[in-house]
């Protein structure tokens, strides 16, 4: 359904310096910036699967999605989407495609949805009987019947997104594009989201990619992943192989009454970073050597608190980049 | 038969449009008195204009007041129009540029240079319309039109905005490279002042510039001088033929503009 081979997009901006010097010297001669946002990515999806795609901020993962779509042309490589280049801009591919940006939206902010939904449905030629019958089921499942009439400027983020969805499916695309939908939502606004697209891929088995910086996204919908960073594919395979990595590391952070001196043997050994100018540490460590670690550490150490976290994605991104043998331990 | 569907397809977008539109402007009431008040005052402080040079000469050139003013009233007439119409598209159009909101108009399964020219309508402008309109007919019965004119009125009407509006899209594709569209919708404004005169108050070489190679001029003085004189009737199909190429022009422009646009980053 999608292929991607080598595909590559190259930007170019210009440097400005700050103040009034560095605008008069910009106006007459700008320093070019030339910058890879996607280089070389390969990627084949099949009909009906959804793939999240998964990355840092600036990793790429949005000029994928233009590329995907049509919206701007990549500077080499190739690609397919449901048997069209997208850089042709067909009309029959466009038919075939939706794209949802959590940070832009296709409602007109100063009228109701359903005065959006009406114009989506005269872009797209849907029958009055079908674009009916689909408003009427969307609604239902997101909870939205009632904000129909209600300005779009009214709206809080979580209900405009629900209603960006389904401006988006109205006319039954074969391939979803998300941007990262829950990005700015609260938890239940989230699932509700991820539950929505779960059970609308399940009734219509249309081909999803999914970006997002929540890695509760990508578990809650995609069997597998692509990580993407400085705009190269980092891995692409089963969320299983990439959960050994997320799931068997933590980060523990102590925070103590006063600085500690981390000379001892115990922290040389250990994956610690000092901050607050050693009144709280940062320690990266397996998951089965919490609690012996955490109760010496407390033995030992004036703490007066502390917390567990997942390792964020970025962190993670940063390990594979540097050891990719993680993914296979 | 696909030809005809299309047609179908687009005027259905349109007639959204209009409901669109209208319904965003009716949110805001109190603006949308002020926008009409504002176009009606436009209206007439264009004629005050004219009719205090007349009040103390006869002639200029060889027109006289009923002259310049049915020449007058045309270019209000598709002034109406246009911002009615069209205006407000070419200051959204750099905002879309800016926002990335172009985005989403390039996935929709319509003419990307349809929905960003078309897409928002001033319903404020239409009693404007109506007024112009009605001022134009007046004038032509002040300067005594004979069927064929009458006849041939609506047609040169849309001729020439359609000429109007092409040469306003050339424009505006600029912003494809240029993005921040202050300037270019300033020069636009420029170029539509000096429509709302006839060509023969501009020296030799300004009217030939103006009326061939920016053919701004020809969008008022070409149709006005065939009503009144038929031997300008070389200027109805020279307009015709700078249609046809404005609007390949156009389309080269916009499909250029169109692969070097970057979107903004999200």
């Amino acid at each position: 359904m999608i292929k991607a081979d080598k595909l590559t997009k190259k930007f170019t901006t210009y440097k400005k310096e700050p103040g009034l010097s560095g605008a008069i010297k910009s106006f007459y001669q700008r320093d070019a910036i030339h910058k890879y946002a996607v280089k070389d990515f390969d990627l084949d999806i099949k009909s009906g699967e959804i793939i999240g795609l998964l990355g840092p901020n600036g990793a790429g993962k949005t000029t994928l999605m233009k590329m995907f779509t049509g919206i701007i042309v990549p500077s080499s490589g190739e690609i397919v989407v449901a048997g069209h280049v997208p850089s042709k801009r067909e009309k029959a591919f466009r038919k075939k495609i939706a794209l949802v940006m959590g940070q832009k939206s296709q409602l007109w902010w100063d009228i109701p949805a359903l005065d959006s939904f009406l114009l989506l449905q005269k872009y797209y030629e849907v029958p009055d009987s079908k674009f009916n019958k689909k408003i009427n089921e969307m609604g239902e499942m997101l909870g939205v019947t009632e904000l129909f009439d209600v300005h779009v400027r009214k709206l809080s983020l979580g209900e405009r997104m629900k209603l960006e969805l389904m401006a988006s499916l109205l006319h039954e695309p074969e391939v979803l594009f998300l941007d990262e939908p829950t990005i700015g939502l609260d938890l239940i606004a989230q699932e509700n989201i991820r539950n929505f697209i779960k059970e609308y891929h399940e009734e219509n088995n249309l081909t999803v990619i999914l970006t997002s910086h929540y890695m509760q996204d990508v578990q809650a919908l995609c069997k597998d992943l692509v990580l993407i960073a400085g705009g190269e594919k980092a891995f692409d395979g089963p969320l299983k192989s990439f959960e050994k990595v997320l799931g068997h590391k933590k980060s523990v952070y102590f925070t103590f009454k006063d600085a500690i001196s981390l000379d001892d043997q115990f922290f040389k050994e250990k994956d610690v970073q000092v901050l607050k100018g050693g009144r709280e540490i940062e320690l990266k460590i397996d998951e089965s050597d919490l609690r012996d670690l955490s109760s010496h550490i407390i033995q030992n150490y004036p703490v007066i608190d502390f917390h567990t976290e997942k390792i964020p994605i970025e962190k993670v991104m940063k390990s594979i980049m540097k050891n990719p043998e993680i993914l296979n331990q | 038969m696909g030809f005809l569907s299309e047609i179908k397809h687009y005027l259905r977008v349109y007639r959204r449009y209009l409901s669109t539109s209208a319904s965003q402007a009716m949110s805001f009431r109190t603006s949308f008195v002020l926008l009409i008040i504002m176009d009606l005052l436009f209206t007439g402080s264009s004629y005050f204009k004219i009719s205090f040079i007349y009040d103390h000469i006869e002639v200029i050139d060889h027109w006289v007041r009923h002259q310049l003013m049915f020449f007058v009233t045309f270019m209000l007439a598709l002034n109406a129009l246009n911002t009615t119409l069209l205006s407000t598209n070419f200051w959204m159009f750099s905002d879309d540029l800016k926002t990335g909101n172009l985005d989403y108009i390039l996935l929709k399964p319509v003419s990307s240079i349809y929905i960003v020219f078309f897409r928002y309508i001033k319903p404020s402008g239409i009693p404007n319309i109506i007024l112009t309109h009605s001022l134009l007919i007046y004038f032509g019965m002040q300067n005594n039109l004979g069927f064929i004119e009458w006849l041939m009125l609506p047609f040169l009407i849309v001729l020439s905005f359609t000429l109007y509006a092409l040469i306003q899209f050339v424009i505006s594709c600029s912003m494809f490279w240029l993005i921040e569209g202050l300037g270019i919708n300033f020069l636009r404004l420029q170029m539509q002042e000096l429509a709302r005169w006839p060509d023969f108050i501009f020296s030799k070489y300004l009217r030939t510039v103006f009326m061939s190679a920016i053919p701004i001029l020809l969008v008022g003085s070409g149709p006005v001088h065939f009503i009144f004189d038929r031997s300008y009737w070389y200027l109805i199909p020279l307009m015709l033929l700078l249609c046809f190429i404005l609007y390949y022009l156009l389309h080269f422009i916009w499909n250029r503009g169109l692969t070097h646009y970057d979107s903004a980053s999200s």
